[in-house]
Parts: structure tokens; sequence; C-alpha cells
């Protein structure tokens, strides 16, 4: 036995010293920063995010809490979807499947920049539109003023590419869905509501779980798409870290947003699975 | 049933195979690219970071007797020229025929000012200097003068066969001594689509335009820009004022000197009241898109734009590859003047330097006129002798050229200088900025947001200690 969790320790060294160096470490450096000057403790960074005229972390927090709550229903709702769907065997069904995945080898700077050229006043869809006579002036999509549009621009954006990681974590919870349940319920004439409420939904909680997961914590880490397509005109957390980092050298306040990206991320995390918890589980409590 | 679902011995075995074979296979990869590159960093040798290359540097300098066996190895420490593509120009074109030349061989030290400005201090201050050349901007090079850190340059003499311009020559005379040779030069230019001459407002000609004559004023250029508007409701002025654009160069360098007559000091006056109203007004007729963007040469060669402001390096490749389409002019004047900014890239030697009849002759092939085309040529820096341009021929870099030489030789011309708050540079810049989005995007009065922000701009000027740049130092 005390051979055994010895040996347990030393299995879980390695990860522990990974964790210890790429995590802990930075994260307690990051503290320093923030609440730290000169080895005295000071309010100087607290005060400049909430108080001074550069700092825009309160739109940040608003934007960053916007695009979530806009991309992670939509794009998990998608992603359900198009998994059940390529679920059934059809013709063109794997064609299909690789199309759905193919956002996902592309990396946000270039998602962002694709949206771009379609969406830009010269881009792909003003064009189709002008040459389909539906309008004779380019719609305008981004700059100051455009709020609105460049949040739908990035929504796009970040759906589209984010929707594949969902949908390969749900389609492969699917196939551990027995087809021989399926039947058995259409024997006992269940319909497609009754399928995937009382089977499908409740076999790929995990799945599921994990997908919110990732993606959620993703989501506050959200900066390429939107930095590409709106710049700081829609700030948000990262990207403002970003910036106070490599633009004002403020590295305190730089650290404080990694720090409150960091605090976010963890307590969703948290509620996520308490609430997401897969039942199956519980039971062997 | 439980055991199908488990993977079998062979299939554990054919993973660890497979993942064995990836691996083997990317440290070979990783060893073949390893020894793909060591030629080519033969051929550069200073891929290493300055705080490697000083001590061994300085190990290595020789000492007076070894001189006269071993070639002469000098160390040229440059704020300029740092990012890795200008650095690899400067490593494998520019030096290489000094070289051959002389039989001087040069080390090229791409360095920040923040750690040139350390290392310079530690070694004056310890007495054993390994810099032969700095090169930097007028600012940082104004502030080593300021310590008594550089060498009196005008024991060497003059340059054979060449002039600088005059304010040129002015700005590099500091503290009584000849404290920098002018390098290099940038600035902002205005490039316009020839396409916008079609709708020149009345009693704006494109002569006028061109050359910068005293019509050529920002209320013409908002007429011309609204004439544009209404001719092909296109909004046809773009700045670059994304997050990473240069927009507040223009505010401050452009701008605030034009219609206040300073960059700093009228930060808050009614002068600058009336300035901020002015760009509220002509705003309506600047791209939306223009917070988006952080360079004009591709918006330009879109067509977004027709008229564009931004830096000469980031603007170059509109005109480069489309040199019929655009054409380069200066800034519009102001009520005070036309104000520009004109980034001075100074060489210098530090006293104390170990070799500086070497460090002379590195500094005057740098200044030769085709030495500088070829810089101009290769990294859109512009060159500051006279005699330079007589050596561009037509094409996209005289285009360039023309528009930077007329709006150097404009008479009502005020020239601002970047001023040098180092690492703090960034909250100098961010104060225009903020003014620029809580007046003209977000519509607050500037009675308002400017006291509150002139403050912290004083405050920026005591903390750090730097002197007001010119035009407000005059």
């Amino acid at each position: 036995m005390r051979l055994k969790i010895n040996r347990a320790y030393l299995l879980i060294a390695p990860a522990f010293a990974y964790m210890g160096f790429f995590v802990a470490y930075p994260l307690v450096e990051a503290v320093y920063l923030a609440f730290f000057e000169g080895g005295s403790p000071t309010w100087a960074n607290i005060d400049y995010l909430l108080n001074s005229p550069f700092s825009k972390f309160y739109d940040a927090l608003k934007y960053t809490l916007i695009i979530t709550a806009i991309v992670i229903p939509v794009e998990t709702f998608l992603a359900l979807l198009v998994a059940v769907l390529l679920y059934n065997k059809f013709r063109g069904r794997d064609a299909l499947l690789y199309l759905v995945i193919v956002p996902l080898t592309i990396s946000d700077v270039a998602a962002g920049l694709i949206w771009y050229s379609i969406l830009t006043s010269n881009g792909f869809m003003n064009n189709l539109l002008i040459s389909l006579g539906v309008i004779s002036d380019p719609i305008q999509v981004f700059g100051s003023g455009f709020t609105s549009r460049m949040l739908i621009a990035i929504a796009l954006a970040e759906i589209w590419r984010s929707m594949a990681i969902v949908f390969v974590i749900l389609f492969a919870g699917l196939q551990l869905v027995s087809r021989d349940m399926i039947e058995a319920a259409e024997v006992f004439g269940a319909g497609w509501r009754e399928k995937l409420f009382k089977i499908i939904l409740p076999m790929i909680k995990p799945s599921l779980q994990s997908a919110l997961l990732i993606r959620t914590l993703f989501a506050f880490q959200i900066f390429g798409v939107v930095w590409i397509l709106a710049g700081r005109n829609i700030p948000v957390l990262a990207g403002e870290a970003y910036y106070e980092l490599t633009e004002l050298k403020h590295y305190g306040v730089a650290a404080l947003y990694a720090l409150i990206i960091a605090g976010i991320s963890l307590s969703l995390g948290a509620v996520y699975v308490r609430t997401l918890r897969a039942s199956h589980l519980e039971v062997e409590r | 049933m439980r055991k199908s679902r488990g993977l079998s011995t062979t299939q554990i075995v054919g993973i660890v195979v497979v993942i064995v074979i990836i691996l083997a296979a990317a440290a070979f990869m990783m060893r073949g690219g390893e020894e793909a590159q060591t030629p080519a960093e033969e051929t550069t040798p200073t891929g290493q970071t300055p705080a490697q290359t000083t001590p061994t540097q300085a190990e290595q300098t020789p000492t007076p007797a070894q001189e006269t066996r071993e070639k002469v190895k000098i160390v040229f420490a440059s704020t300029q020229l740092a990012p890795v593509e200008e650095a690899a120009f400067v490593k494998n074109q520019l030096l290489p025929p000094f070289t051959d030349e002389t039989g001087i061989e040069v080390e090229f030290v791409p360095i920040s000012y923040e750690d040139l400005s350390t290392k310079l201090e530690g070694e004056i201050r310890a007495g054993k200097v390994s810099i032969d050349v700095i090169g930097d901007l007028h600012g940082g090079l104004d502030f080593f003068a300021s310590k008594g850190w550089l060498m009196d340059l005008s024991q060497f003499g003059a340059l054979p066969d060449r002039s600088f311009p005059k304010i040129l020559e002015d700005y590099s005379n500091l503290y009584g001594i000849k404290a920098y040779v002018p390098w290099m030069t940038a600035t902002y230019v205005f490039v316009v689509n020839k396409e916008a001459f079609n709708y020149l407002p009345p009693g704006l000609t494109q002569e006028d335009v061109m050359t910068g004559t005293d019509k050529w004023t920002y209320q013409a250029l908002l007429d011309w820009a609204k004439s544009i508007e209404e001719a092909t409701g296109k909004k046809a002025l773009g700045f670059p004022a994304g997050p990473k654009g240069l927009f507040h160069r223009f505010l401050h360098g452009y701008l605030y000197p034009s219609f206040t007559g300073a960059q700093v000091k009228n930060f808050d006056s009614q002068d600058a009241v009336a300035m901020w109203q002015y760009l509220t007004d002509l705003w309506q007729y600047v791209n939306p898109a223009s917070t988006t963007w952080d360079a004009m040469a591709d918006p330009l060669l879109r067509g977004d734009v027709l008229i564009a402001w931004d830096h000469t390096a980031r603007i170059k490749s509109a005109i480069t590859t489309e040199p019929d389409k655009f054409v380069v002019v200066p800034a519009p004047a102001g009520p005070q003047g036309r104000g520009y900014i004109l980034v001075i890239a100074g060489l210098a030697i530090p006293k104390g330097a170990p070799n500086p009849e070497a460090a002379w002759k590195l500094i005057e092939y740098l200044t030769r006129p085709e030495t500088q085309v070829m810089v101009l040529r290769n990294v859109g820096f512009f060159p500051s002798v006279n005699e330079a341009s007589g050596k561009i021929t037509e094409g996209p870099l005289k285009v360039l050229a023309d528009g930077v030489a007329n709006q150097l030789n404009a008479p009502d011309s005020i020239v601002a200088l970047i001023p040098s708050l180092g690492a703090r540079g960034g909250e100098f810049s961010q104060t225009y900025r903020t003014a620029f989005e809580l007046i003209v995007l977000e519509g607050n009065s500037p009675g308002e947001v400017l006291p509150q922000l002139a403050t912290q701009l004083n405050r920026l000027f005591e903390e750090t200690g730097a002197k007001l740049p010119p035009p407000d130092s005059q």
C-alpha cells in the first residue's frame, strides 16, 4: 500500500513539476507584478484600471462577457445540431464532416483576416450584394460607431472558427451512444424529441461539459479575432492586457488583467463542473 | 462487453510505436534544421542578444600591440534598423562593402534605447567602453550629450563631398559640441491617389497640394474631402488610427504644432479647443474603418481611401506597388504654420571608444550619398545628405523623395521632434489618442477632457525629467 502511494506520487511528479513551472510560478510572478512595486504593496495598478482615462477595463469586461454570451450558446447549439445530423449515415456525410472540421486548422488571426476581407467595404460580401442589386452603397461594418455590426462580425468569425472544436468533442461523445438503445426506444414508439432529450443528451453530458468548459475558458481569452476585426474599438480583456503591456509598458496592469481573466475562468470552471456533473457519477457516490 | 471497449495489447504497442516514430522524426528534422541554419548564422554573426555580445566584445577588445597584428573590429550599437529584416540588411548588404574596402570588421548590435542607455552609463562609469559607434534618434543622443558621454566629432574635420541640410546641422550641435553626424531621416506624409485631384474644391489646384503652397491648408483638406464625398459618396480620407497605427503622431506632431504652435505646451489652450473642433468636423469625411487600420498602404491599394497620412516606411509599399497611381504631398498648413515630424537618426562616438578612428571611417561610409540611397531603397529611411537626392533616379522612390523634399523645404514649416521618454513614450502617445477618442469619437467637450489630460501630460515630463521637444523648446 505504502509502495503504491509512493509510486503514485512518483507518477504524477512530472505533471506537478510541469504545472509548477509553467502555471504556478508565472501566477505568483503575476500577483507580484500586479500588487507590488519595488518590494512594497501598491494599489496603483487597481486604481489605474478602475479610474484612469486610459483604461478601458469596464468596456473590456462588458464586451468580453457579451461576446462569450453570444458565441458559446450559439456555437454549442449549432455544433450539437450538426453532430446529431451527422450521427445518421447518409451520402456525402464524410465530405460534410471534413468541411465542418476545416476551421479547426485555421488560427484565430487568420480567421479574423478571412472575415475582414469578406466583410470590409470593398470585400466579397459587399461586392456580391452590389452586383446582385440588393444594395447600391457598400455596407460599412468596421470602425468606430459601428459597434453592433462589429460585434456581429466578431461573433460570426468566432462561431465559424470555434464551432468545429465543440463539434469534434460532441461528435466523439455521440459515438458512445449505443445504436441499440436508440433502436430499442424506437421500438417503444419514441419520437425524435424523446430520443434527443431522454437518450442522446443525457448520454453525451460529459462531452458537453468538456466542450463548454474548454470553450468558455478560451472565450475569456478571445483576442486575435477581435484585434483584427475591431482593433480597440471593441476592447476585450486579453486585448487590453496585450495593449497595456506592449504599447504602454504597464506591466503591473497587464498582470492584473491576466489575473482577472484567470479568476473568471477558474470560477466559471468550478460552476460548470458542479452543475454539469454527469448523472451516473452522482449515482456512484 | 467491457473488454471490447478497451484497447488490446497489440493496439497499445502500435500506438507507442507510432509515437516513437513521430518523436524520432521530429528530432531528426530538428537536427537537419540546425545543420541547415548554421551557414546562415555565420554570415549574420550577431544573432546574439546585446547582453551576450558585450562581455565577449569587451574581452576581445584588442590592446594596441595586438591591433597591429590583428584585424580591427568595431562595435556598432544601434537602436535603429533593429527589426530582424532591417538588421539582416545591415549585416548582409550594408556593412560587407565597408569591410572589404577598409578591412575593418563591424559587429552590428541592434539594441533598445533603454538597454543602450543603461549599458553606456555602466561602461562610462566603469571606464571600459566597448561601443565604437552609436546609432540612435536625436532625442536619445541629446540625452547622452547632456550627460557628457559623447565625443566632440568636430575634431575629425568635415566629411568630404557631402553637405547636410541646415536644420540637421543645427540639431546635431548640442551642448557646445558636434554631438553626432546626421545619419537618416524619416517623416510622415500624405499620399494622394491621383483620382482625388478630379474633385479638388474651388480655389485649390494640384500644384498647390503638390508643392505645399499657402493655399494647401487643413481647411482646404476638409473642403476637398467634403467635395469627394459629395461627388462619389465616399469617405475618402484615411488615418492609421488602429491600435498599432501611428495616428497619435499626426495629433501631436502635425495638428498641434499647426494649430497651437507647440506639441505639449498648449495642450489645453483655446487654440487646441479650436483644433479639436476642426478634427471633429473633418472626421465626418474620414473613413470610419480608420480606427481599425494600423498602416495605410493596404487601404490605399484596395481603394478604400483616396487620401491617407502615414509614416513613409508604412506607406512605401503602396507607392512601389503602383507608382503611377499615387503622389506624395507635404502636410497641409494650419493657422500657426505647417507642422510636421522629422525623425532624425544620428551617428555618435562615445567617449573612451576603443577605436575612434575606425569608428569615424564607418560614419564616413554610412553618410556617403550612395550608401544612403541604398538604405532608402532597402529599408525606407531617407538620406541626411543633400547630395543623395541626385542619386535617386526615376521611379517610386523618386515619388516618395520628392514629396518628402517638398515638405522639408516648405517655408512655413514647424519641425516637431518626438520627445524621448523611453519606456513611457507609450503614455505620451496614449494621452493624445485618449483625447481623440473622448472628444472626436465619443463627443465629449474638449474643454472638459483636455485639462485633465494636460495634468497627466505635464506630470509625465516632470517625472521623467525629459525636455520638451521642439517646437515647444524653441
